[in-house]
């Protein structure tokens, strides 16, 4: 039913509305920086109204709730290329580690063979010279230290690496034991129809963050999310979280299990994908092309000095370590001998005679068993790590622009403006200002129907 | 339709990148190389290691070279030495043959051959640092030492081993003969002659002396032979001292190729990042201040 108190009762539910609204501009604007968050708008709704006769009367309105602006496949995308990028990170920076060593082709095994054939070489114009000899021992030690070196690089880079899984292992379980809290309380308030809101967006954080770590495929659900590892192990199931566990697994590496069992093999994204797939495949593939070399040419040399004859007319033996296994041999590599005189030059048994320094340098230019010379074995290794740092590069940088293109896309849908928030609060402004206007319009007819009922 | 309220990432994104293409540009310019590590050019890195071992096998055998040329020229020498010695043997050898030479000169002759056979016995046990070079491969034992239950006069220690030295890839040279071959080979023997001549002087007759004398002749010859072979080794060292320093060239060259900075062009990257760099600031120092707030009263 019109009346004065109608229109005062309406002028203050817009009185209220538009404070409120103000309210959601306020909260925009100081969550400006804030990460995650997304943009609320106030929505305001027509009240119900009221026929009377044939004119239908409208009764202002109400502030029906405050609404979170977001798109749930982009915040996904957002996962899953944020999972690939965390994976890229943590292999480039163990090649960036691992690559220091293979940069110097003068330096390490390339410039330490190289040395000790040159040593040969200067050996062969001087058979019987002792210097000659003792600079082909050094030069063999020193071949030796840097098998050592770089195995060691290698072994270093992986222990970091394998240290590194128990502890993403804690984060992750940190990580979703918020999530589960917070995915319950979204579960509840979307029950009773209200706007998660914020406790949503601290939530998709955290699972951002969880995505950093390890590639999760995410479900809604009317239980709030579901978060699973990409083979469908899960992690997050209503207001429940699943813990991983670390431990030894086979091999000697940590492994991560669920439930007792062993799914390692199985992660592929986020940093711990990452830091998994360095050290089972990358630095075991380089260092088995290095423990192949330092046990191929073991063989090879041997058998050369061995068709020889040394400085005392005795025939020749090992100069380097027979290795019992190809795994391991290039940090066991080692020089067998300490006396310069057992280096087999001889053909003939004459101590003047170079004629078995021959077959020794032709070992540089033979084909190991693994189809390749000693060096085309060694330059191969420095194309492995540079391909996997390349490709390690590539996928950062890839990963990276996708990950701004698809941050960009999110903050146009949910990012807070203040151009348009300040234009809100202009709006909201003046229509406060309208709504109290009409207050004190009714007051001032209500002031004359009261003053109608006075006699002078 | 609504944009992206928040660039200030993307500004920063834009920053960073022109100041990270700055960086690679400097870097490129200050070290001369576009290969750092092996993930820059995988490729070229890989094939800097056969460059590098090639290039270091060329400075080696350039050393050999060295070491090689030296006992060659001290063979050489050596031989040289030993021919005036011959050749002042045929001279005295010839004097003797005359029929007016008298005993006592015959025996003052073969004095001096004697001294001759002393000279050319210490020049066969040249050595350099203990090592004997007409000793065969039995280079640590002294070749030839005074025996004179031997028709030569001399026994000789050494054998008939030689040694063969690569100087370049695939290009090996012999770098010695054995004393066997060159003072005691069968169109010549200089020991074996010379102690015919010293005997044929003192007890021999004038037709033995000539006759001893034309040994010593063929002896002279077969060494002023074999001498050949000595600058014939210098000569290919020495042409293959050129051909690897032009290797090494080559090889310098191949390496700019491979993972030498293109100067020019880094020059220009840096010039075009230090552009697009102040741009980006200046763009930034532009929009990012900027908002409807500036405008309201």
């Amino acid at each position: 039913m019109p009346g004065l108190n109608t229109s005062m009762n309406i002028a203050v539910q817009a009185l209220m509305a538009e404070q409120g609204a103000l309210d959601v501009t306020t909260n925009n604007i100081s969550n400006v920086n804030t990460p995650g968050y997304s943009r609320q708008l106030a929505v305001f709704q027509e009240s119900p109204t009221v026929l009377e006769g044939k004119v239908a009367y409208g009764t202002g309105v109400t502030l029906e709730q405050f609404q979170s602006v977001r798109d749930q496949m982009l915040q996904l995308r957002i996962y899953e290329e944020t999972a690939q990028q965390g994976n890229a990170q943590a292999q480039l920076n163990s090649l960036s580690q691992i690559q220091t060593t293979f940069a110097d082709p003068s330096q390490g095994i390339g410039g330490a063979l190289t040395a000790f054939f040159n040593s040969l070489s200067q050996l062969s114009t001087n058979p019987t010279d002792t210097n000659a000899r003792q600079q082909v021992l050094i030069a063999a030690n020193n071949l030796a230290n840097a098998f050592h070196q770089s195995a060691s690089a290698l072994g270093q880079v992986q222990q970091q690496l394998d240290q590194t899984v128990p502890q993403a292992v804690n984060q992750i379980n940190e990580l979703t034991a918020q999530i589960a809290k917070l995915n319950a309380q979204v579960a509840q308030m979307q029950g009773v129809g209200q706007d998660p809101g914020t406790t949503q967006d601290q939530r998709d954080q955290l699972i951002l963050q969880l995505s950093q770590l390890v590639d999760v495929s995410v479900t809604q659900t009317d239980q709030g999310v579901t978060l699973t590892t990409a083979n469908g192990v899960p992690l997050v199931v209503g207001g429940q979280n699943f813990e991983l566990q670390s431990g030894a697994a086979s091999g000697g590496m940590q492994g991560v299990f669920a439930n007792g069992q062993d799914i390692t093999s199985q992660i592929q994204g986020g940093k711990l994908g990452g830091t998994i797939q360095a050290r089972d495949g990358v630095i075991p593939d380089l260092l088995s092309q290095l423990d192949t070399l330092a046990s191929q040419f073991t063989t090879s040399f041997n058998a050369a000095n061995q068709s020889g004859f040394d400085l005392s007319g005795n025939p020749g033996g090992n100069i380097f370590t027979p290795l019992a296994s190809v795994t391991g041999a290039a940090s066991s590599f080692g020089v067998a001998i300490t006396d310069p005189a057992l280096i087999a030059a001889s053909a003939d048994g004459s101590a003047g005679s170079n004629g078995n320094v021959a077959q020794m340098l032709a070992v540089r230019d033979q084909q190991l068993p693994e189809g390749v010379t000693p060096m085309g074995a060694y330059s191969n290794l420095v194309l492995a790590v540079g391909n996997y740092g390349a490709s390690a590069q590539a996928n950062v940088s890839a990963s990276s622009t996708t990950l701004q293109q698809l941050t960009d896309q999110r903050n146009a849908v949910s990012g807070v403006s203040l151009d348009e928030e300040s234009t809100n609060m202009i709006l909201y402004q003046r229509a406060y200002q309208a709504a109290a206007r009409v207050v004190t319009t009714v007051d001032s007819m209500l002031q004359t129907v009261l003053s109608m009922g006075v006699t002078r | 339709m609504r944009v992206n309220p928040n660039i200030t990432p993307d500004v920063l994104a834009a920053i960073y990148a022109t100041q990270s293409q700055q960086e690679t540009a400097l870097q490129e310019l200050s070290t001369g190389k576009r290969v750092n590590v092996p993930s820059d050019d995988p490729l070229a890195a890989s094939l800097m290691v056969g460059n590098q071992d090639q290039s270091s096998r060329a400075d080696q055998y350039l050393q050999n070279i060295d070491t090689l040329t030296h006992q060659m020229q001290t063979a050489d020498t050596a031989l040289g030495s030993v021919v005036t010695a011959l050749n002042q043997a045929i001279s005295l050898g010839v004097q003797g043959a005359t029929g007016s030479a008298t005993a006592e000169e015959r025996q003052q002759i073969a004095q001096n051959l004697l001294g001759i056979q002393a000279q050319i016995l210490q020049l066969a046990n040249t050595e350099i640092g203990g090592t004997y070079l007409f000793g065969g491969t039995a280079s640590t034992t002294t070749p030839y030492v005074l025996d004179s239950s031997s028709p030569s006069g001399v026994t000789y220690n050494g054998n008939d081993g030689t040694n063969i030295v690569e100087i370049a890839d695939g290009l090996k040279v012999q770098t010695n003969l054995p004393g066997s071959q060159l003072f005691q080979n069968a169109s010549g023997d200089v020991f074996r002659s010379l102690q015919q001549l010293i005997t044929a002087l003192q007890t021999g007759t004038a037709s033995d002396v000539a006759t001893a004398t034309n040994s010593v002749r063929d002896a002279f010859n077969s060494v002023t032979g074999s001498r050949i072979f000595y600058g014939n080794v210098e000569n290919q060292l020495n042409s293959t001292q050129t051909f690897l320093n032009q290797e090494q060239v080559n090889l310098k060259s191949q390496q700019t190729t491979l993972i030498g900075a293109d100067i020019t062009k880094a020059a220009t990257d840096l010039t075009q990042a230090t552009t697009a760099h102040d741009a980006a600031l200046a763009a930034a120092a532009k929009i990012l201040p900027t908002s409807l707030l500036d405008y309201l009263k």
